[in-house]
């Protein structure tokens, strides 16, 4: 009886608690990229980086070692002036290699709210300190 | 940009209007064009990822056999496994949307723009009914590492994380318009990078500005014996020089020099070492095979009882 008292009761909290976890994460797609240190103060959404749509187009060096992207989660600062300016995305999004920064809504395209991060079902958690 | 777009737009709008009132299906063909040159185009000109390409009367001819009723449905609600809704579109009206179609039906069966020679693999893959995917039970959702089918690979409007009330979102190309062509496997994105990089089914560039610039692959393998009873670890120089910059590892993750490096799947599932990359952006830790690929030399027992 009361297992069964449990169960009703925590059914719904689970659920809930699952919903929430499983809508933001795990159908992402493996390894994009939310970065919204600045964007939601900036009246912007959030940016959302999608890794696979990059690898098919430049191997893992153009960008963690020519541009000087760091590999670690939350340890580069992109901002608007950086990319108009030529660094970091702005190095190829010029209108030359890729479309120009005035298409915001291409890459400001996530939902409100989200916090900066890997999304899509990573598995590999922590610091990541080496 | 948006006001060189905006031009021509209107030259075709007054165009459209001014055909409208000499010919109601010569209006309706240039309508269809214009739907067809801003969206359609983007997959149906090359044949990306199985559409058919316009005025290939072959890769047309199964689906002009099931009626123009289906193929409206199919542009209008999208069809497994590429063809989004609406082309991706969703704010171009169902009527435009059956211009469109009206439009690369009739170049099919005109024979307009150039025939392909080979439709490859296209009619195969689409002329099958397309099967609804059906919702799964909800207890699969549990355990993220196992997502159903329909849960995999969405397109940005879809996936929890883009929203869909902005324009841009739509405009992006969705992952399964690639994927579909590249050999697929159990985690991660469900693609084999590797693989598709070896049978150059993606030609992803080396240099920032210079196509043309090619890897310098170091083809060494690194055994690493571990304890327990799993095999042990084989790591390639080939496949991670193909893609990365040496000094992207070392000396910073993995300090070049052997017996320098204390690797453990503890250190890796904190993001650690091989977990810099592995579980974030290359395959998971749960396809351990692929690293753990080195049989073990078991003690030969019976040899030892001889002696």
């Amino acid at each position: 009886m009361i297992r069964r008292l449990h169960a009703l009761l925590g059914a719904p909290l689970l659920v809930g608690v699952l919903a929430i976890g499983h809508s933001l994460e795990s159908r992402a797609e493996y390894a994009d990229v939310v970065l919204n240190r600045n964007s939601e103060k900036e009246g912007m959404r959030p940016v959302v980086f999608p890794h696979w749509f990059h690898r098919i187009r430049f191997r893992c060096k153009v960008c963690h070692a020519e541009l000087g992207f760091k590999m670690r989660a939350g340890s580069n600062l992109v901002t608007m002036g950086d990319i108009i300016d030529g660094r970091f995305c702005g190095a190829c999004h010029n209108g030359e290699i890729a479309w120009a920064p005035e298409n915001c809504d291409l890459c400001h395209s996530g939902k409100p709210g989200l916090p900066p991060g890997i999304f899509g079902g990573h598995e590999t958690n922590g610091p990541g300190i080496w | 940009m948006n006001r060189i777009l905006r031009v021509p737009m209107a030259v075709l709008g007054l165009a459209a209007g001014t055909l409208l009132a000499t010919g109601p299906t010569f209006a309706q063909d240039e309508k269809g064009k214009a739907v067809y040159d801003k969206v359609c185009v983007a997959c149906h000109s090359a044949g990306i990822a199985g559409a058919p390409k316009l005025g290939d009367a072959k890769a047309w001819a199964p689906r002009i056999k099931a009626g123009i009723d289906t193929l409206y449905e199919s542009a209008i609600k999208g069809k497994a496994p590429a063809m989004p809704a609406k082309g991706g579109a969703t704010d171009v009206s169902d009527a435009d949307i059956k211009a469109a179609v009206d439009y690369m039906v009739a170049a099919a069966e005109g024979g307009a723009g150039e025939p392909a020679a080979a439709a490859p693999a296209a009619p195969a893959a689409q002329a099958a009914p397309a099967a609804p995917t059906k919702p799964r039970p909800a207890a699969l959702s549990f355990n993220r590492l196992l997502k159903p089918a329909s849960k995999r690979n969405p397109p940005p409007p879809e996936d929890g994380i883009h929203d869909p009330d902005n324009d841009g979102t739509h405009a992006l190309q969705a992952p399964l318009q690639v994927f579909e062509a590249l050999p697929r496997s159990n985690a991660g994105n469900r693609v084999d990078w590797v693989k598709s990089l070896d049978n150059n089914l993606i030609a992803p560039r080396w240099d920032r500005t210079d196509p043309a610039a090619a890897p310098v692959v170091m083809d060494l393998n690194i055994v690493r014996e571990v304890k327990g009873s799993m095999p042990d670890v084989v790591y390639p120089h080939k496949q991670h020089t193909a893609w990365l910059d040496c000094s992207n590892c070392h000396p910073q993750i993995f300090i070049p020099q052997k017996g320098a490096n204390q690797i453990s799947m503890a250190a890796i599932l904190l993001g650690q070492k091989c977990g810099v990359c592995h579980g974030k952006v290359a395959f998971p830790v749960s396809e351990c095979r692929i690293c753990h690929s080195k049989k073990k030399n078991v003690m030969p027992v019976k040899n030892a009882q001889a002696q």
